[in-house]
């Protein structure tokens, strides 16, 4: 069965190579694969070929790899946005949990009023905190909406995974631009009154956002790519 | 019979091939060709990603597990799934019916 398997080996690694996405989906996606193959090539054994013609019908019938693989886009690029979304939606009641924390280790008054009347708040926090609030926003209803179009509700929503990379890589952006905009909110108060800062708080709270801004920046390049290949 | 004639039906002929029990990939793709008497020929590269999709919808269930010797990724329905068969079975059998009543030559209506 050597030549036999090298031949799946082969044209297994060549529909790998064509798809995107996320690691484990593409393993799985594979593995499917050749079970899927190696029942083919069973089949046509059974009816008398040889191992090796056996493989070749098998692979003949699957058809060409990069068919295949593109078969997959869609799910494949589903699956990224909504593991964006969901890391999205996980992580950011934290991240905003972690900057209240210290906020008002920092002695920052937050209280029910705009930000930019709160006593000691950063001098940028006009700006700022507008900003933020709008990118949130935007962070939340479109990783809720892509969530949506990429589970059960997909039956009853007219939104294909195109339209769901899309949506994903704009609540990467969104939650790209509220990090931003805290970071901006925490260089004005280090330039005006540094001494008010908690810094352990206040590092904890900068670590978690500079990895959220990083992991979302990565995650919205490949949500858009994957809705590259579905054009 | 083309992958695109059948595209409007394939979820419901995927949903139906799993009603008497958990299959695999290909065994799911010998059963819509055995049982349309081989007048539907599904490519592999509509099959398997229609399946996952329907996994993803919540209609379908896929797991690993050892079948035959060998681990394949079987799939059976959901209470969903099973939910969504019978609504297209009904929707098809409205549809077909009209379809037959009206191509039929003997059930023409005289026209005036």
């Amino acid at each position: 069965m050597t030549a036999g398997s090298q031949l799946i080996d082969a044209y297994l690694g060549d529909v790998a190579a064509a798809l995107p996405g996320p690691a484990r989906a593409r393993t799985d996606i594979v593995a499917e694969l050749r079970s899927g193959l190696l029942d083919a090539v069973e089949a046509y054994h059974s009816a008398g070929l040889p191992p090796a013609p056996a493989a070749e019908a098998a692979i003949r019938e699957f058809g060409d790899a990069s068919r295949i693989a593109a078969g997959f886009h869609p799910e494949l690029a589903a699956h990224q946005a909504r593991r964006l979304a969901s890391a999205l939606v996980a992580t950011g009641p934290l991240i905003g949990l972690l900057w209240a924390t210290a906020a008002l280790a920092s002695h920052i008054g937050i209280r029910p009023a705009l930000p930019w009347q709160w006593a000691g708040a950063p001098p940028a926090s006009m700006v700022a905190f507008p900003v933020a609030a709008a990118a949130l926003l935007i962070t939340v209803w479109t990783a809720l909406f892509t969530l949506a179009a990429t589970g059960r509700p997909a039956r009853w929503l007219p939104i294909g995974p195109r339209m769901a990379a899309t949506t994903a890589a704009m609540a990467g952006f969104g939650a790209m631009v509220a990090d931003a905009a805290v970071f901006v909110l925490l260089a004005s108060q280090l330039f005006s009154a540094p001494s008010r800062l908690a810094p352990a708080p206040i590092a904890v709270a900068a670590a978690a956002s500079l990895t959220r801004l990083t992991l979302a920046r990565r995650g919205a390049r490949r949500c858009l790519s994957a809705r590259a290949t579905l054009a | 019979m083309s992958a695109e004639t059948l595209k409007g039906h394939l979820d419901g002929m995927l949903l139906a091939s799993l009603e008497d029990g958990p299959r695999h990939g290909y065994a799911i793709m010998e059963m819509l060709r055995v049982g349309s008497s081989g007048q539907f020929n599904l490519p592999t590269g509509t099959v398997y990603p229609a399946l996952r999709r329907l996994e993803r919808a919540g209609l379908v269930r896929g797991t690993w597990s050892e079948v035959g010797g060998r681990r394949r990724r079987v799939y059976e329905l959901t209470p969903g799934g099973h939910r969504v068969l019978e609504t297209e079975r009904g929707a098809w059998q409205t549809f077909s019916a009209a379809v037959t009543a009206l191509l039929s030559p003997a059930a023409k209506p005289v026209s005036p």
